[in-house]
């Protein structure tokens, strides 16, 4: 898929959105209680579960980033009519996707920093397993982020959207082992969690680390269809940003 | 000029859309619309709602993909290459809102910016488009704590600022109070005399007569009427409008100077200047008292989008 990416505005439209996002200070609290309320059951209920559950937490609230990619451009699409004012000018639909996405994701860094804080606090990280978990958080919001701009641009009315909202981080961000471990799924299924992006991330983080037990097959697995959905998805994502900048 | 170049800012021919919708009747919005404006012109396009405006000026401003026709846009083609299109253009959104958690001197700015101005042309373009809307006194203030009208003066701010040689405003004035669209008009006509060329919609007739030197009468996806405000008011049968009160006992008379039209007891006659000593005769013999004035575009827009509305 040959895309010709252009940046024109991008710049601007990240420091845009970042401050937009900044201004809901509450939101990107608040935004971070699911994840607080699991680590607290789990320090109280087993200690040695909780780096674990942090790199889960990180997983988790990266993958949201494509949730709050959803809420705001399908906001400021249908309530405001902002993406005509954008997408009629220089700037170009790339870098109105892109720039939300990263302009998001730097407005909600402050709640991930906290938890890599708590992490090394929990389980110092040796340079192999920063770097896997930065890798891993970079794809995920690269998939996250794109599922929630594509998303975004199918509905006509706010109402419709949410229960999409909530399904998709239902089911990436809850249901497969994000704040537990793979060594709970059945071995059988375990390719399936495998290939299944914030399951996969976490499964890669915890195995470099030594906390979880993968086999050099479930590495490759889990490494490669994590990379593959996030350019696959991310190259959709532009292309569909193009093609979404005007109305059939 | 140079073979080939026109004087044409924007140039659409037989430019149709229909919408086809699953399990409902396809509807033809726009059923072949043609129409141009000079560089530098100002134009508004009047219509009942859904008469298919924004859909036109959608589809100009390279945002909604025709079902067929072209438009050409300082002959670039807007339809195949909206892209190229897009840098020479801005646009008021119908019903659009400027983020609600910048300031309208953040929003104006931000946009530029966005649009590859730099800085110091954006900082001062900024402060020149507060000052033209008059929202000087709210430009620090975050959108969400204004009122409409400032906050679609933000709107109107943010797009004359980029003094783009193309700009299209669907109702740009909605909500604002008289003194505020008072001051779009006058940054709007600022803005053709440095250059650009402006296509509006809008349901103030009066907006279209004082700002417009030509008018497209759009009904049902059609163009009915194209002129200047005085030459679609000439089309109604007269300049002039004799209201009689309580006159419906001489409509057939009074039908002889003009077009009628029955407003509760009064009866309005629309006639030429040289026929309203003759009306005046009659209603004062009649004892019954009668007032001259001109035609108004309203009332010309409601007799020629009436007219069309009883043909089909």
């Amino acid at each position: 898929m040959a895309i010709a990416v252009r940046w024109t505005g991008m710049k601007t439209f990240v420091a845009t959105e970042t401050r937009v996002q900044l201004h809901e200070w509450l939101a990107i609290a608040t935004g971070s209680l699911v994840q607080a309320a699991l680590l607290v059951f789990v320090w109280v209920l087993n200690k040695d579960l909780l780096a674990p559950a942090l790199i889960g937490a990180l997983i988790y609230s990266v993958f949201l980033i494509g949730q709050r990619v959803l809420n705001e451009a399908a906001y400021i699409r249908i309530d405001h009519k902002l993406n005509e004012l954008y997408h009629a000018s220089p700037m170009t639909p790339e870098s109105y996707f892109l720039g939300m996405s990263i302009g998001i994701l730097i407005a909600y860094l402050p709640p991930i920093v906290i938890l890599t804080l708590l992490l090394e606090i929990v389980r110092p990280l040796d340079l192999a397993t920063l770097a896997a978990l930065a890798a891993t958080l970079l794809a995920v919001w690269a998939s996250s982020s794109t599922l929630g701009y594509v998303i975004s641009t199918l509905f006509k009315d706010m109402k419709t959207i949410w229960p999409y909202s909530s399904l998709l981080t239902n089911l990436f961000g809850i249901v497969p082992p994000v704040f537990y471990g793979i060594h709970f799924i059945d071995p059988a299924l375990r390719s399936i969690v495998l290939v299944v992006p914030t399951s996969s991330a976490v499964a890669l983080v915890e195995g470099v680390a030594g906390m979880e037990s993968l086999t050099s097959g479930e590495y490759v697995l889990a490494g490669v269809s994590l990379a593959v959905e996030a350019v696959v998805l991310l190259s959709f994502g532009l292309y569909w940003a193009r093609r979404t900048a005007r109305e059939a | 000029m140079p073979a080939g170049v026109t004087q044409d800012a924007l140039r659409a021919v037989d430019v149709r859309k229909t919408y086809h919708t699953r399990g409902a009747p396809a509807v033809d919005a726009l059923r072949g619309v043609s129409l141009s404006l000079r560089k530098g012109e100002r134009i508004s396009l009047l219509g009942r709602n859904g008469a298919g405006k924004t859909t036109f000026l959608r589809i100009a401003s390279t945002l909604l993909v025709p079902t067929s026709g072209t438009v050409e846009v300082f002959d670039l083609d807007a339809v195949h290459h909206p892209e190229q299109v897009r840098p020479l253009i801005a646009v008021v959104p119908q019903e659009g809102k400027p983020f609600f958690h910048l300031t309208p001197r953040e929003q104006i700015y931000a946009y530029l910016r966005a649009r590859g101005i730099d800085r110091e042309a954006a900082k001062a373009r900024t402060e020149q488009a507060l000052d033209q809307m008059d929202i000087q006194e709210g430009a620090d203030r975050l959108c969400i704590t204004l009122s409409g009208g400032p906050k679609q003066r933000a709107m109107v701010a943010t797009v004359i600022a980029t003094e783009a040689p193309l700009l299209f405003l669907d109702e740009p004035t909605i909500g604002m109070d008289p003194f505020a669209r008072r001051g779009v008009w006058d940054s709007l006509r600022r803005l053709t005399q440095k250059g650009s060329t402006i296509l509006l919609t809008t349901h103030y007739l009066d907006e279209a007569e004082a700002l417009s030197e030509r008018l497209y009468v759009v009904e049902a996806g059609q163009v009915l009427v194209e002129g200047t405000a005085e030459a679609i008011k000439k089309q109604v049968g007269g300049t002039l409008k004799v209201s009689i009160a309580n006159g419906t006992a001489l409509i057939e008379e009074l039908a002889t100077f003009g077009e009628i039209v029955a407003d509760g007891g009064t009866v309005n006659v629309v006639t030429a200047p040289e026929r309203i000593n003759e009306i005046m005769a009659l209603t004062v013999s009649k004892g019954l008292a009668a007032t001259v004035g001109p035609v108004t575009l309203e009332e010309a827009f409601l007799r020629i989008v009436g007219r069309s509305i009883d043909a089909e």
